[in-house]
């Protein structure tokens, strides 16, 4: 009896990966994603505390 | 000319070409999020355009074209197209309406200000953004080399001012503030999530870097006009024009994708923000 394999999703067939072990991938690309989080972050509170008059410019 | 006055003539021609690319999409695919980035950027270059006008003549009609386009509607009408792309929602839709007629009551404030700017401070020895508001001095603060200062009543109180095109309290000054938060949330925040996005699933790593490149290039310009609100505006010209490289990088970095695996992209999105 042949064995009922599932089969795969499209995604993951169709769409290229990023390489294993990259450094840039697994070390760069996620602390960018920090770094700007947190720049985007401080913008808008920033901005959301002229709208208040929180802070004066 | 000075470089920094040739640095909006190049964000300018860099912007406007790719808007060009962007509504070439548009008239391929006829998704809605090209065409949305498309006016943003149009927006962007006319913008730059005004700015670099302005480096070298005064206009109030070319002032108006910076300010409206520029300072105000840039960041949201690009960001618009992000929320398009991530959220296939009507919802979206009624915000469009919402930005529609936002951006319509900004160019009527702006319009309501022209009779009340102070062109008498205008110089072509500073950019535009360095010169364009008028600032409260608070105590102790000492106004730059150069600045022209005045005695004035504002909220009931005397107050000492450096001395801006746009005066103080000025209600279409807190347009630009309320139109780019939203642009920063959405155009920067749409931009670092769809990173994520494929970053987590580990595939498409062309979309990865492209998204990356389009966050920092509108954090680059998002960065300069906070600090031209802060004083400095001598950085707005190479924020201006470093968003503008970064951005066209990041879209076509993002773009280039093999036709089978347009369906994988769309699954991505689809799945993470249904």
């Amino acid at each position: 009896m042949s064995e009922i394999t599932k089969p795969e999703k499209a995604s993951t067939r169709t769409a290229s990966h990023m390489p294993k072990d990259s450094v840039f991938f697994e070390k760069i690309v996620p602390a960018l994603l920090i770094l700007m989080s947190a720049l985007t972050a401080a913008l808008v509170l920033l901005a959301v505390g002229v709208l208040l008059g929180i802070v004066r410019f | 000319m000075s470089f920094n006055q040739i640095l909006p003539f190049i964000s300018t021609v860099v912007m406007f070409i790719f808007a060009v690319y962007v509504f070439q999409r548009y008239a391929v695919r006829r998704a809605p999020h090209y065409l949305f980035w498309g006016i943003g950027l149009t927006l962007f270059g006319i913008g730059s355009f005004a700015e670099a006008y302005l480096a070298l003549a005064w206009n109030i009609w070319v002032f108006f074209a910076w300010y409206l386009c520029g300072a105000i509607l840039t960041a949201a009408w690009i960001g618009q197209g992000t929320l398009y792309l991530l959220f296939r929602k009507k919802w979206v839709h009624v915000v469009t309406a919402v930005l529609i007629l936002g951006s319509l009551g900004a160019a009527y404030l702006l319009l309501q200000a022209l009779p009340t700017l102070d062109e008498s401070v205008f110089t072509t020895s500073r950019p535009i953004s360095e010169q364009y508001s008028t600032k409260v001095l608070e105590a102790g603060q000492i106004a730059s080399a150069g600045a022209l200062t005045a005695t004035q009543t504002y909220q009931g109180k005397e107050v000492t001012v450096v001395r801006g095109i746009v005066p103080l309290g000025s209600p279409v000054r807190l347009s630009t503030v309320v139109f780019n938060i939203y642009g920063t949330l959405t155009l920067v925040g749409g931009a670092l999530y769809s990173a994520f996005l494929f970053w987590r699933k580990r595939v498409l790593p062309n979309r990865v870097v492209g998204n990356v490149l389009i966050a920092a290039g509108a954090l680059s310009v998002a960065s300069a006009s906070t600090l031209t609100r802060l004083g400095y505006g001598q950085f707005l010209f190479a924020g201006e024009l470093v968003a503008a490289v970064l951005m066209f990088a990041g879209f076509i970095v993002a773009g280039r994708l093999a036709p089978q695996e347009e369906p994988a992209a769309q699954q991505v999105m689809s799945a993470a923000t249904d």
